[in-house]
């Protein structure tokens, strides 16, 4: 039982976020249909699934939840900013009740009854609807006496078509005790009329049992409303021990009498009305529910993910060793299979990646509801836009970027977004805007948070920065560098220390947050016009398409994703370059001698290779020794000792089982710019 | 001959719970997670009960029995419902689709097979 709990928690957890996702549309539609559907069909969900794994709590917690949303469904209420706040409190204590343990803490116990009271009292002003207490089902304990029924039984003559089968019923009713059963088979017709689907035959039975009479009619329960049903308790003894009312009975039904009401009565006591057959139209049009989710897809573990991950990183490390071999050895159809198995395994490589990659919408609904959270708390009127949603990033990406990103819609919903008054003096719209995209660009993904906020005050930074010491009073610093000592550690410029953001925890933590997964981020910010934040991605972390390149006999890989161009020239050329700039296809090209900045000594060779990689917006070269060709680099962490050396990003290990270091371009051309 | 048993529900944990407890109980059991998803299994084989939810997306479960009960060779098949408490309405609305019977959500294993041996043998 214990593993469909945890299965249910997760389904549960989706069930939540997914009922947030559709309240969040729902109050911004207050009338669609298909949402309020959506809704209650996910309450219902929750409901149903979390009394069958012992989850009391959320199944009746969400009971009169749901209650108030049929009757949202039927027409009968209204969808109210009242009733969505309600809902949100309620969609975040659900959460909290996914511990079995939580109503052991009092704040959450607390906020249960608080919750249930306020359900409740909004149950209470729509008088068509009657609550309904959880516990119904007592069922009534026998007293272990045996008494004796009497049950008429005269089944609809469709009644197998529905999948029943009538005797089943009588068995079960014989397993209560013992009985003494009368077929009625009056209604049979002539042969020829015969139909062998219909049921013609009725029962008078009589039922010696000490069970409740609520258990007996149960038996019938999926079809009393298309039988004849009597059953009644004509005594509180057994019957068949008395051998005169038996007689009487045999008898009787040799007659082919009817076992009546009068009849039994003049035999014992009681007798309670015959029930009518009813017959049941149903002319209810039929609710078809539609679907806000096809389910298309399946659920893995991230761990069999990350173990085929695993494997893949293997085979593409095998591999290698194989076109090694090939190489050195130059045999036609070896060399055929192993381009083959090398086509394959990057293909195998491309899928298995994009198996791990999730998109990004998976935290955005999060986000739209912390900024509606945050937009009342600080009565601030603001507008989340997204844009991209679809966008996908590793997951463990998504795991390292989502408290950033919350850390970043903060500080814009209470640094950035001015209030209300203060905006149309500024002539600026009502409404402020928080507008979060994502986007691909080449391998890696960007997400940009704008909004049109007052922006940061380049002067109070200064100010703050100089009070902090983190810059010299006398030097010059242009507006981007001033930017920048926002994301240095301690430095907060928040007047007034707020709820949401200045916990002491600032941009330092999230730019360290980002750098930890090998992304970028950027500001930048215009006062009075707002501020956005660039963050760039690498698309994943564990395997790369490189560049395999060599510096005095030590290979490096590069990743190809930035390497623009190759260019081939004498060492002269190098070395008699102007300040570190050289010619390329006429224009002026940057670079950076590796052998030099790396601090190699020895000759170095008469022809050199210049490579082109993307920085920013630039174009910068990179020289190195040789050019060696592509390669699939799995990277592999360098472990503690080397973690501080910030341009490298990995190791590789080659064909040959000779190690590689991947190098991480943009910080190598960050810190030697530094430098110079 | 084992008997052979179709559960159709959206929740994963439900017909995780649902087909173990059959399982154990000597059944054969098929899954599907949907109205949509359940119809290919109905080709003509053998199945001896239906038991589905009626709240599903793509193709609920009312409109599910009513196209079962449109194939020959599964007219007569009992066919139980998952359903909550006591919702009238869409009891008649199923059982006028040609549903056999029942089973009242939250429910302990013991009923599920109670429920089952009440329409099949």
């Amino acid at each position: 039982m214990d593993n469909f709990q945890k299965k249910f928690i997760e389904e549960a957890t989706d069930l939540i976020n997914n009922l947030e996702e559709a309240l969040l549309s729902l109050e911004r539609n207050k009338a669609d249909n298909e949402l309020i559907a959506a809704v209650f069909r996910i309450m219902h969900s929750l409901k149903g699934g979390g009394g069958m794994f012992g989850f009391d709590d959320i199944s009746s917690f969400t009971h009169n939840l749901e209650t108030i949303y049929d009757e949202v469904r039927s027409g009968r209420l209204k969808v109210t900013a009242d009733l969505l706040g309600i809902t949100f409190s309620s969609v975040d204590h659900l959460r909290s009740l996914l511990d079995p343990n939580a109503l052991k803490n009092d704040q959450i116990n607390k906020n249960h009854s608080i919750l249930l009271g306020k359900i409740n009292a909004f149950l209470k002003q729509d008088n068509t609807v009657e609550l309904v207490d959880s516990a119904d089902n007592t069922e009534q304990e026998s007293d272990g006496t045996n008494h004796t029924f009497y049950i008429y039984f005269a089944p609809d003559e469709a009644i197998m078509d529905n999948g029943t089968n009538p005797l089943y019923l009588i068995d079960e009713l014989c397993s209560f005790g013992n009985s003494l059963v009368f077929p009625k088979t009056g209604k049979i017709p002539e042969l020829s009329e015969f139909n062998y689907s219909k049921c013609y035959t009725a029962w008078d039975l009589f039922l010696i049992t000490p069970e409740d009479i609520n258990n007996i009619q149960d038996v019938f329960i999926f079809v009393e409303e298309e039988s004849e049903l009597e059953i009644t308790k004509i005594a509180d003894f057994d019957i068949l021990s008395n051998k005169k009312i038996i007689d009487n009975i045999h008898e009787r039904y040799n007659e082919k009498q009817n076992f009546d009401s009068t009849v039994l009565k003049s035999l014992i006591d009681e007798q309670v009305e015959k029930k009518d057959s009813q017959t049941v139209t149903v002319s209810e049009k039929l609710k078809v529910f539609t679907k806000e989710n096809v389910i298309s897809s399946i659920r893995v573990s991230s761990e069999k993910i990350d173990e085929l991950m695993n494997l893949v990183s293997e085979l593409v490390t095998a591999q290698a060793s194989l076109s090694l071999f090939v190489e050195e050895n130059n045999e036609f159809k070896l060399n055929h299979l192993s381009e083959n198995i090398e086509n394959i395994t990057r293909q195998l490589r491309d899928t298995t990646f994009s198996v791990s990659l999730i998109p990004i919408e998976t935290m955005l609904t999060r986000f739209h509801r912390l900024i509606r959270d945050l937009s009342s708390e600080f009565d601030k009127n603001i507008e989340f836009v997204t844009e991209g949603a679809e966008t996908e990033l590793d997951k463990t990406l998504i795991q390292g970027l989502t408290d950033p990103l919350m850390h970043i819609i903060r500080n814009s919903v209470d640094h950035g977004i001015e209030p209300e008054e203060e905006r149309i003096k500024k002539g600026k719209s009502k409404q402020g805007k928080i507008h979060l995209s994502a986007f691909y660009s080449g391998a890696s993904v960007i997400i940009k948070i704008q909004d049109d906020g007052r922006g940061i005050d380049i002067e109070k930074v200064r100010v703050k920065a100089l009070e902090k010491k983190l810059i010299l009073p006398d030097k010059k610093y242009t507006d981007k560098e001033m930017l920048d000592i926002i994301f240095l550690p301690g430095f907060s410029t928040a007047k007034n220390v707020t709820d949401v953001s200045g916990r002491g925890v600032g941009m330092d933590v999230v730019k360290r947050k980002i750098d930890e997964i090998r992304g970028i981020v950027e500001l930048e910010s215009k006062e009075n016009a707002g501020t956005s934040i660039v963050i760039k991605l690498p698309l994943t972390l564990s395997i790369i398409d490189g560049l395999l390149v060599e510096i005095s006999n030590t290979k490096y890989v590069m990743p190809l994703n930035f390497v623009n161009k190759i260019y081939s020239y004498e060492h002269e050329q190098f070395d008699k370059a102007f300040n570190n700039i050289i010619v390329v296809d006429g224009k002026q090209i940057p670079f950076y001698y590796l052998r030099k900045e790396f601090e190699i000594t020895g000759e170095p060779l008469s022809v050199e290779y210049l490579i082109l990689v993307k920085y920013e917006d630039k174009r910068i070269g990179l020289v190195v020794d040789n050019v060696l060709g592509e390669y699939q680099a799995v990277l592999k962490p360098l472990g503690k000792l080397y973690k501080s050396h910030e341009i490298i990003s990995g190791a590789t290990i080659l064909g040959d089982g000779t190690i590689a270091l991947v190098l991480d371009t943009n910080k190598i051309i960050h810190e030697f710019s530094f430098k110079s | 001959m084992a008997k052979t048993i179709l559960i159709v529900d959206d929740s994963e944990s439900i017909r995780e719970v649902v087909s173990f407890t059959l399982e154990n109980a000597g059944y054969n059991v098929i899954v599907a997670i949907d109205g949509a998803d359940a119809l290919p299994h109905l080709d003509g084989k053998v199945i001896d009960l239906l038991l589905t939810d009626l709240h599903m997306p793509n193709m609920d479960g009312i409109n599910l029995i009513r196209e079962v009960r449109k194939i020959e060779a599964y007219k007569r098949i009992p066919i139980l419902f998952l359903t909550t408490e006591s919702q009238r309405d869409k009891k008649i609305e199923a059982k006028a689709a040609g549903a056999t019977g029942w089973i009242i959500k939250p429910f302990v294993p013991a009923k599920l097979l109670a429920a089952i041996t009440k329409v099949m043998r």
